[in-house]
């Protein structure tokens, strides 16, 4: 029996590779490649995806991308959505060093955000009080509210 | 343990209240497919699950989950503010005002209570993460079905977000069945 040659995959964005002969009767999603091509946080955050290969949005709908205001909550939830988002392409790519970097960098830029965010807005939990400005944890508006989160 | 965070995971403006929508909204909320349904799954799954990268994945996710249930608590509740008496009786809206006023309550589009049954943990890895791959797809198809029915560009931005954080969770829990193949096999 002549087996086909295989050759070491060389993906597109948006692609990923599989193995040349897999199990039967057993789902199979392509792995993202190492070191994905990415978007800047801001376009990440307005996207849904850090990953340009991942951005598969509804073909009905206009596909516009809303312009986020440029306020320090919006920074801050840009920052934290690259984290959030490395934090999940980490769970399945633990050996990508350059991933791994990027979301060192991501949490450091975060933190620093949320320092400067919450000496001028108030705390984003309840044990990130500012003692000398007194109890503003109960302060509105809260997320869910008109003006509450942008 | 979980600690809240005062901030949306996205921001969610909704400049013009409209309680139909909000009443369609709502299955996302604790619909057959909503995020209540989905952070629920993925945390009850966990602590059967025996790879490191999947109890993490279903922490991760779960708790991401927990996020957009608040954005979809947030789309209903700003939808449905400062209604005028005209709007309260708005076809649609009407059934829903009657049990709940306007607060925000986990339900169908069709006003059937959020429930347990929509979901299930079997214990079993495969089975599991099988489910959980549909479970992506049928919360986009809710949120594509959304998309159809609304044209307010406020309420569709958070959507389309919504949306495309399901396609990367499809993604996520796809990958792990292709590198623990072996393990499962034997």
């Amino acid at each position: 029996m002549e087996k086909p040659e295989v050759k070491p995959a060389v993906c597109e964005v948006g692609q990923g590779t599989l193995p040349g002969c897999a199990a039967l009767a057993f789902p199979y999603i392509p792995m993202q490649s190492n070191n994905p091509t990415r978007y800047s946080r801001t376009e990440a955050l307005q996207t849904g995806t850090l990953f340009p290969g991942l951005d598969l949005p509804f073909k009905a709908a206009i596909q516009a991308r809303t312009k986020l205001p440029n306020t320090a909550l919006v920074e801050l939830m840009a920052l934290d959505f690259a984290v959030t988002e490395l934090n999940l392409y980490l769970d399945t790519h633990p050996q990508d060093q350059e991933a791994l970097g990027l979301y060192a960098s991501y949490i450091k830029l975060a933190k620093e955000g949320r320092e400067k965010y919450i000496a001028k807005y108030g705390p984003l939990d309840s044990a990130e009080l500012v003692l000398e400005d007194g109890y503003t944890w109960l302060n509105d508006p809260w997320p869910w509210e008109l003006g509450g989160n942008a | 343990m979980f600690v809240y965070e005062k901030k949306l995971q996205y921001p969610v403006k909704v400049a013009t209240p409209n309680p139909k929508l909000a009443a369609v909204i709502i299955s996302q909320y604790g619909g057959p497919d909503g995020e209540l349904g989905a952070s629920l799954r993925y945390l009850s799954q966990r602590y059967s699950m025996p790879y490191p990268e999947l109890k993490g994945l279903l922490t991760d996710i779960g708790t991401e989950e927990l996020g957009h249930l608040e954005m979809v608590g947030t789309l209903v509740h700003q939808l449905t503010r400062n209604l005028t008496e005209e709007q309260i009786k708005t076809a649609g809206f009407d059934a829903y005002f009657v049990d709940h006023t306007t607060g925000v309550f986990p339900q169908f589009a069709s006003g059937y209570p959020w429930s347990a049954a929509t979901m299930q943990v079997t214990g079993d890895t495969i089975a599991d993460l099988t489910e959980d791959l549909a479970a992506e797809q049928k919360a986009r198809v809710t949120y594509d079905n959304i998309l159809r029915l609304s044209d307010d560009p406020d309420v569709n931005d958070a959507i389309k977000f919504l949306r495309e954080r399901e396609v990367v969770h499809f993604q996520r829990f796809g990958e792990p069945l292709q590198t623990r193949t072996n393990e499962f096999s034997s």
